[in-house]
């Protein structure tokens, strides 16, 4: 489970656990004006991931880590899906070249709720 | 960095609005914009940033609420974004102030036709009625 948060100027998406050890980062931290927004997607964890690195991939089981997939730069941290919550990036050096979160949550529906009104207040 | 778009946004936009106005906002899933735009998800990602990015779009071409998917949108809108999103709230102002002083009854009489409800007559402007003296 990856925690969200968003501050004044910054999103931080964190991961917890054993995560953290497979995808080699505690997370990704970027300033809010990167952020596009957030979706409550559980279908997005299903989808071809692309190759990792670094990460873990047993599929339909857990996707955690740096995947590459059509030039895009993804963060998955996944296990079952249910409660994924997919965040877009504009893809910089702000970003580390990410262009999406795809992580679990514990409470998707207030995760999204939180980034898209500090977007709305921007 | 942003590819060119190799599709008309137009055309998504309109497939998009007609699952929201389907399913609803939150009932819609991603699952069902991906099929029924025919985009990536990850195209729809980047090109929209979200699902309410997505359904902004949508409300966005439909601001002037003429028609019935207009109307549908802006019904959508004001039931499930509308509340807690102060952005949607504005547009669902600025496109009520658009419909004049009928706004409330343009959106209950398709409120109910959408139901399916036999009473709706069409929005005929009718006189207050005289008090009938016996």
């Amino acid at each position: 489970m990856a925690r969200i948060r968003v501050s004044d100027a910054h999103l931080e998406v964190r991961l917890t656990g054993l995560d953290a050890l497979w995808a080699l980062r505690r997370g990704l931290t970027v300033p809010l004006s990167a952020v596009r927004g957030a979706t409550a997607d559980p279908g997005a964890a299903a989808e071809p991931k692309g190759v990792r690195a670094p990460g873990l991939h047993l599929p339909g089981v857990a996707a955690v880590g740096t995947f590459h997939r059509g030039g895009d730069k993804t963060l998955y941290a996944v296990h079952s899906g249910r409660r994924t919550v997919v965040v877009q990036l504009d893809p910089g050096p702000e970003t580390s070249g990410f262009a999406r979160a795809v992580v679990e949550v514990a409470d998707p529906r207030a995760a999204v709720d939180a980034v898209n009104r500090a977007l709305a207040r921007r | 960095m942003a590819r060119p778009r190799s599709f008309d946004e137009a055309v998504v936009v309109d497939a998009a609005a007609r699952c929201f106005t389907e399913l609803g906002y939150a009932a819609t899933s991603v699952d069902d914009l991906v099929s029924a735009t025919g985009l990536h998800r990850g195209s729809l990602y980047g090109a929209f940033g979200s699902k309410r990015g997505l359904f902004l779009a949508a409300l966005a071409r439909h601001t002037a609420p003429a028609g019935e998917r207009a109307l549908d949108l802006l019904l959508v809108a004001a039931l499930e974004l509308a509340p807690h999103d102060e952005e949607v709230r504005a547009v669902v102002e600025r496109s009520c102030a658009a419909l004049g002083e009928s706004a409330a009854t343009s959106l209950g009489h398709r409120l109910l036709e959408r139901a399916g409800v036999q009473s709706a007559a069409p929005p005929a402007p009718q006189p207050h009625p005289t008090p009938r003296r016996s």
